[in-house]
């Protein structure tokens, strides 16, 4: 598969980007890793007259992630292939869109921001206002996203990120389910839930943390954090899963990790 | 039409692509280097991994003028005509090729782990050439030969 001719540009700084990207129009597309963007323009889904490489701006990475947020470095681990993790950013998984993201849940779980900087200059956005619906962030025109701010995982949080494929492994998630959980003994204190892979985003799943904190994590309550669940998501449907599919495997997964959590099964 | 100037398993070479070409198209279309192959094109199968400054690459997924100043290892920079590579000679005697098309991006990503992880799990064989498609399905043997290439590599260290 080939790609048709577009024009390209190598920035060096975000404000380079930024400024091709103003000059691009509104067709201009920004690269990083490309794995997500190339397919799109190899099917045409998207034909852009002009990338705009933010691939050697220099960035700060963070090497932090693995022991302050393990919950975001293991929701990144599982993301399809490692060569594909190996030519992928994470900005640009966030800036794609897309509900089955790996990284979006647990990111909306903890509650972090994204920084954009654009022909306005910078901005913080926190990532539950970040992602608009399907395919759509509120990444504005001629916007790059510069970094992603993560708030350090409580002391004694219990995480998981469950990624539910029903065919394989290399497969998107059908239900993406992130989890934090601060308790006091049984009591749960702090309730983390976001969810990829369900509706047109990933979202936060409040009634769900609602459903919980504060509560006595037995049966019944857990039970009805589940229903909470998969009552206020929209599910999607295509080849994957059904949108009632969607919605029971959320349901099951919510119970499930809950369950674990609260009786100290963690990951 | 650029000019990428890159290093090519230890060759330094420079390659007229068009500004619209993947690295597969820089590699087989510029320099004739057919042993990468384009399998889905669209970065799913890994028929077509590379390694590139030492990392992973889908090599149908990479924009050829990205490469410029990079250093990538093709199969063809994988053991030589007269002496395999451990890891060729272990998919050989484990028979863990039938029509071939997939090997060369499993030598490749097998390569890889093998630098990182010279005595890897079965568990972690299978996580990092998840995304190795084999239509065959001859993945065991794969696994057998995998497994294999690590105890030669290791022993001839």
């Amino acid at each position: 598969m080939i790609l048709r001719p577009f024009e390209y540009v190598e920035s060096k700084t975000v404000d380079d980007a930024v400024a091709a990207l103003q000059g691009g129009g509104e067709d201009a597309r920004v690269i990083a890793g490309g794995t997500a963007l190339v397919p799109l323009m190899k099917h045409s889904v998207l034909r852009p007259s002009l990338l705009v490489s933010i691939a050697r701006v220099p960035g700060s990475h963070a090497a932090l992630v693995q022991e302050r947020s393990p919950l975001l470095a293991y929701a990144c681990s599982r993301v399809a292939s490692p060569t594909v993790r190996s030519m992928g950013t994470l900005g640009g998984n966030l800036c794609y869109g897309e509900s089955a993201s790996d990284p979006s849940p647990a990111l909306l779980a903890l509650r972090a921001s994204v920084r954009l900087h654009g022909p306005g200059g910078a901005r913080i956005v926190p990532i539950t206002e970040f992602f608009t619906g399907f395919y759509e962030t509120a990444l504005g025109e001629a916007e790059v996203l510069t970094g992603i701010d993560v708030p350090a995982m409580p002391a004694g949080a219990r995480w998981r990120y469950l990624k539910w494929t029903p065919r394989a492994q290399e497969d998107k998630a059908l239900v993406g389910l992130a989890a934090m959980l601060v308790l006091d003994g049984r009591r749960c204190r702090v309730a983390r839930l976001a969810v990829g892979g369900v509706g047109a985003s990933p979202a936060v799943l409040a009634r769900a943390e609602q459903a919980l904190e504060g509560q006595e994590l037995d049966e019944a309550t857990i039970a009805r954090a589940a229903d909470a669940a998969a009552g206020e998501v929209e599910p999607m449907a295509d080849l994957q899963g059904s949108a009632e599919y969607r919605r029971d495997m959320l349901r099951v997964w919510v119970r499930r990790v809950v369950g674990d959590l609260a009786e100290g099964r963690v990951s | 039409m650029p000019v990428v100037a890159l290093t090519v398993n230890e060759r330094a070479v420079r390659v007229d692509v068009a500004g619209h070409w993947t690295l597969i198209q820089l590699l087989r279309d510029g320099l004739g280097l057919l042993g990468t192959k384009e399998g889905c094109g669209e970065g799913s199968c890994g028929a077509c991994t590379v390694l590139v400054d030492g990392r992973l690459t889908r090599a149908c997924l990479a924009l050829a003028v990205r490469a410029d100043g990079a250093r990538v290892t093709t199969i063809e920079g994988v053991g030589a005509d007269a002496a395999l590579h451990p890891i060729q000679d272990a998919f050989v005697r484990h028979g863990a090729i039938q029509c071939g098309f997939c090997t060369p991006g499993l030598v490749i990503t097998t390569k890889a782990l093998l630098d990182e992880h010279p005595r890897p799990t079965d568990h972690e064989i299978r996580e990092f050439l998840s995304g190795n498609f084999c239509r065959c399905g001859g993945y065991n043997l794969i696994l057998a030969a995998v497994r294999a290439a690590a105890g030669l590599l290791t022993e001839t260290r």
